[in-house]
């Protein structure tokens, strides 16, 4: 089979969907029942970064893929997912960015009991957001997501937006051996205490990137989504001016990126439209330099020869229907903080860690390597963790996090949407709310949200090496 | 989004002035394109008559293991002089006397990151050891003690 999806919606708003025959039927819903009925076989399989005339490498799937099957489900509409576990470990899925209940969430332990091998476990809820967001397993989290379990998932409109075509990019870092194979060794100090599993091959899509075909005058709507263990990313799309309308699922005024770069850490997606302005036949880099003097070319986008679609870009606005969050009561809030410590150059300040840092080995041996507020939560969850801090329903919870380390870390909240009101004491435009915040090092943000959805969360950082080394913690919504 | 690093503090203040007539010392290091303490370290070596070319690299455990440093001695960089490998926050003497004495050696290397060694700013608060590794695959051994 080729493992080859494009996520692309013909003018007429119809899913276009290349793939294998049995996986295209199993995506569409069943007409039979009321609830949209989906099933997902996790299991390993082969996947050809390089098409089919490449090298196939040794993966885990979601229905034979990766990335797994792009899910477009509707906004206020419920699914029903049935998860089958085809691996010989346990897993469970992360519905990465969605608000639903709790006992949904995908936490081994915390919010259910793990999928066993042979086992599986149906996930219902109802997304009452609209955007881009991704789906991935929450056991064993940075083997799992490195061997190749993610696909995205996308909520639409309940009104279609205008744009000519509707595309998705679902960014993916692999640290390949020569061979082509998926390099062991995950888990070590260096990466662990670093910057994370960051690799050698970024697939879009689950294939090295070749052109972005595109057509002069048309309005595309790229949907981005980072789905890498540890990869930051910032875009560029040399002579363009791409406008952000959307980050995490969220829509937010439009806007230029800051610089011309979209950036992205790990598990971030940020929507943007691009209208096509270049001249029939050219081509222009799309360029990714988020690490100092590593900058490369990840793909090009390349006009057809093609007469433009229309002589002047389209008139209708780009902005997105906001999705239906509660509103902070700022006045009325409840403070809370998260410090994030450790790493290397931890300087030592570390309690939770205690001697650890003095022998500056931090992450051997499966040991911790970071700590929210002194306390190091290792793994991915599990039974019995304790939370950091408890809300009452309803409140609102004005969340400080300070990054004392030397790294970046995207935290990533579980279950709700924070509404992002300062960075380093500077308000944050352009009304933005996410579910992963990225602070770089140093970095003080502060964000709201209200505590409506009862159960425990939990809070981590997106570098899948970070979590596992104890940059993770659980709160409680009574 | 860039890094703007402050390369004040310890490791410039801690540097001994470069003799006049000293030569340049080429080095190659490799680091973690993320990591500022290496930056510091890279500054304390300019300062110390060493000619600094910063690689980055994001593949840095396979670029140290593949340079020899054992996996339990890899620090957030490695750096290449005189045929010889540095990994970590070595003194600039000691790298200086390695190179004047050509020992049989892979290269040194400072376990871990303490405080008050050069890269990480702050007071010496415990002894450091410095060990010499070969690529034969036998156990790393003292080659100072700070
Ligand atoms: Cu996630
Ligand atoms: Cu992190």
């Amino acid at each position: 089979m080729k493992h080859d999806f494009h996520y692309t919606m013909s003018r007429r708003g119809f899913l276009v969907v290349a793939a294998g025959a049995a996986v295209s039927a199993s995506l569409r819903p069943t007409r039979a029942s009321a609830v949209d009925e989906r099933q997902i076989k996790v299991g390993p399989g082969q996947a050809l970064f390089n098409g089919a005339n490449g090298a196939s490498t040794a993966v885990w799937t979601y229905n034979g893929t990766v990335p797994g099957p792009a899910l477009r489900l509707r906004q206020g509409e419920p699914v029903r997912i049935t998860v089958e576990n085809g691996l010989d470990e346990d897993t469970t899925v992360h519905w990465h960015g969605i608000r639903l209940p709790n006992a949904m969430d995908g936490v081994p332990g915390l919010t259910q009991p793990p999928i066993k091998p042979g086992g599986s476990f149906t996930y219902e809820f109802t997304p009452p957001d609209a955007g881009t967001f991704w789906y991935h397993p929450h056991a064993d989290s940075l083997v799992q997501l490195g061997r190749g379990l993610a696909g995205p998932l996308i909520v639409e409109e309940r009104e279609p937006v205008v744009v000519d075509r509707d595309l998705l990019w679902l960014l993916q870092d692999w640290r390949l051996t020569a061979d082509g194979q998926i390099a062991g060794g995950f888990g070590g100090m260096m990466d662990a205490s670093m910057s994370g599993r960051v690799g050698n091959v970024v697939t879009i899509n689950g294939e090295v990137p070749a052109d972005l075909g595109v057509r002069a005058g048309e309005r595309v709507r790229l949907r981005l989504a980072n789905a890498s263990l540890a990869r930051m990313m910032a875009l560029r799309f040399e002579a363009h001016r791409p406008v952000v309308v959307a980050v995490d699922g969220q829509p937010c005024d439009p806007h230029e990126p800051e610089n011309g770069r979209i950036v992205l850490a790990p598990a971030m997606r940020v929507d943007i439209v691009l209208d096509m302005q270049g001249d029939p036949g050219s081509r222009h880099a799309v360029i990714d330099d988020f690490y100092d003097g590593l900058a490369y070319t990840l793909a090009n986008v390349a006009y057809d020869k093609g007469p433009p679609l229309r002589a002047h870009p389209l008139d209708a606005p780009v902005g997105l229907p906001r999705n239906p969050l509660p509103a902070p009561d700022l006045a009325r809030a409840v403070r809370q903080e998260i410090v994030l410590q450790g790493g290397m150059m931890g300087g030592g300040k570390l309690k939770g860690l205690g001697g650890m840092m003095g022998m500056g080995m931090p992450g051997m041996n499966g040991g911790a390597a970071w700590a929210i507020n002194g306390m190091s939560m290792t793994g991915d969850g599990h039974a019995g963790m304790a939370p950091q801090f408890a809300l009452e329903r309803g409140a609102t919870c004005h969340l400080t996090m300070r990054n004392e380390t030397a790294w970046w870390h995207p935290m990533h909240v579980h279950g709700f949407s924070l509404s992002v009101l300062s960075r380093n004491g500077a308000p944050v435009p352009h009304r933005q709310w996410q579910d992963t915040v990225l602070l770089a090092p140093r970095d003080v943000i502060e964000c709201a949200f209200v505590a409506d959805n009862p159960g425990d969360w939990m809070l981590h950082c997106h570098v899948a090496d970070h979590q596992m080394a104890g940059l993770m913690t659980v709160f409680r919504v009574k | 989004m860039k890094l703007t690093y402050a390369l004040t503090a310890f490791g410039l203040a801690a540097a001994t002035p470069l003799p006049a007539l000293a030569a340049t010392i080429n080095a190659v290091m490799y680091k973690n394109p993320s990591c500022s303490c290496c930056e510091t370290y890279a500054a304390y070596l300019e300062q110390n008559g060493f000619k600094v070319d910063i690689k980055p690299t994001n593949d840095l455990s396979q670029v140290s293991a593949g340079l020899g440093v054992p996996a339990n001695l890899e620090g957030c960089h490695s750096v290449v002089v005189g045929g010889y490998v540095v990994d970590g926050f070595v003194p600039v003497d000691l790298i200086k006397k390695m190179l004047a004495e050509h020992p049989a050696i892979t290269g040194i290397a400072m376990a871990g990151m303490p405080m008050g060694s050069p890269g990480m700013g702050g007071q010496k608060t415990e002894s450091w050891k410095i060990y010499a590794f070969t690529k034969d695959g036998k156990a790393p051994t003292v080659y100072a003690t700070e």
